[in-house]
């Protein structure tokens, strides 16, 4: 079976947000069981008295089954988001941001919104970050030029939205470019690529799950 | 665009149709312009697509001139406003204006040969600014009705305008801005199992 056209130009916002649930969140479990084996790694045991660090598709399965309370991560609060917008707004360049902060706080928001303070507020805040954060990296697009663009801080969801356009475009611009200087660009181009990539996500700077 | 033979996006671009001045004499093809002559008279112009080109001004059997799309006239207008003119007046809608751009600054010598280039690079990053705002104002604006109103006028000429590379990149990123938008209206919520 062939793949639909939609699908060749990048990954879509869902298979980020499965990506994403393999990041680790602390829950407090409300029941206890022993060690729990996966594929992907051992998990808990979980103990009705202290907080554990599960992968957040973990999180939530539990939660649906009102197995355990999700403890909000240190960025999702509306203090820490606040001070990100007034950055956003008020410089050229990206904020810092925890990797998969839109799809992390998306899961959450979704599926367990009574554990995290003022949840509402925080999806406006959210909102109105993603929408600066957009035309940031809009913006970012006019400077492209054929070697090489360095972005800080750029996050999962604004890459995946700009990479399918941003490849085509240096793609013509690397074509486009007079024969002379054409071989020894390409080699640049691979050197100096420091945007950051879903499969190897170390964008400058950007935080990791371990972090938070 | 690609020196790649099976480049379906070459094998387009080379289909563009250049003036060529014969300089010989050739017997039997007359028909070739669609004239009721038997033979070609040397100093008879015609426009030949620029796959026969390469070959033929090799052996000097023709002399190729800078085609109409990369005129004076044209390269002026672009440096004024790139983004006012319009490239599939110039190639046809389906046209590849960088594709056959690319191909003429091959074909030629040097300084007609960079001129060429530079024409096209600074005319594409000019346009792509234009070409990204509108894509994610379309894309962003699928599920709204009264938002395309204002800009319109302004932005339905600039998007006749584009020719088949530009065309192609709009949709890119139009779709992706629509996916992106999609996922973040609809629910992640886990449903009951």
């Amino acid at each position: 079976m062939a793949l639909p056209v939609s699908l060749h130009a990048s990954t879509t916002p869902q298979e980020l947000e499965f990506i994403a649930g393999y990041d680790m969140i602390e829950i407090m479990p409300s029941v206890r069981t022993d060690r729990i084996r996966v594929l992907s790694g051992t998990y808990g045991p979980l103990d009705a008295l202290r907080t554990t660090k599960v992968p957040v598709w973990m999180a939530l399965h539990l939660k649906a089954r009102k197995k355990c309370r999700i403890v909000s991560p240190a960025w999702l609060s509306v203090d820490y988001l606040q001070d990100r917008l007034a950055e956003e707004t008020s410089d050229k360049a990206f904020s810092l941001l925890p990797f998969r902060y839109a799809e992390i706080a998306k899961l959450l928001l979704d599926s367990a919104a009574e554990d995290i303070e003022s949840a509402d507020k925080i999806r406006l805040i959210l909102k109105d970050i993603h929408e600066a954060r957009q035309a940031k990296s809009r913006e970012g697009l006019h400077q492209i030029n054929d070697v090489n663009l360095r972005v800080r801080n750029i996050c999962a969801l604004e890459l995946n939205d700009i990479r399918p356009s941003f490849v085509k475009s240096m793609d013509i611009l690397i074509k486009l470019s007079p024969q002379a200087q054409q071989s020894h660009e390409e080699e640049d181009t691979f050197r100096d690529w420091s945007m950051g990539d879903d499969s190897y996500p170390v964008a400058a700077d950007s935080t990791m799950e371990t972090e938070w | 665009m690609d020196t790649d033979y099976y480049s379906i996006d070459s094998i387009l671009a080379e289909n563009h149709k250049i003036p060529c001045k014969f300089e010989i004499d050739v017997q039997g093809l007359g028909y070739i312009d669609g004239g009721n002559e038997k033979d070609i008279k040397a100093g008879t112009k015609m426009l030949l697509p620029y796959w026969l080109a390469p070959t033929l001004s090799l052996q000097d059997w023709v002399d190729v001139e800078i085609p109409q799309p990369f005129s004076a006239k044209v390269r002026r207008a672009l440096a004024a406003d790139a983004r006012s003119v319009k490239l599939s007046n110039l190639v046809g809608g389906t046209g590849t204006w960088y594709g056959f751009g690319k191909m003429m600054a091959d074909l030629l010598r040097e300084p007609q040969s960079s001129e060429i280039s530079t024409t096209l690079i600074n005319a594409f990053k000019l346009r792509l600014i234009d070409l990204m705002d509108q894509a994610s104002h379309f894309g962003g604006a699928a599920s709204s009705i009264g938002s395309s109103g204002e800009t319109g006028e302004g932005g339905g000429e600039f998007r006749e305008g584009l020719d088949a590379t530009e065309r192609e990149l709009f949709t890119l990123a139009q779709g992706s801005v629509q996916r992106t938008k999609e996922w973040y209206e609809t629910s992640s919520k886990l449903r009951s199992v």
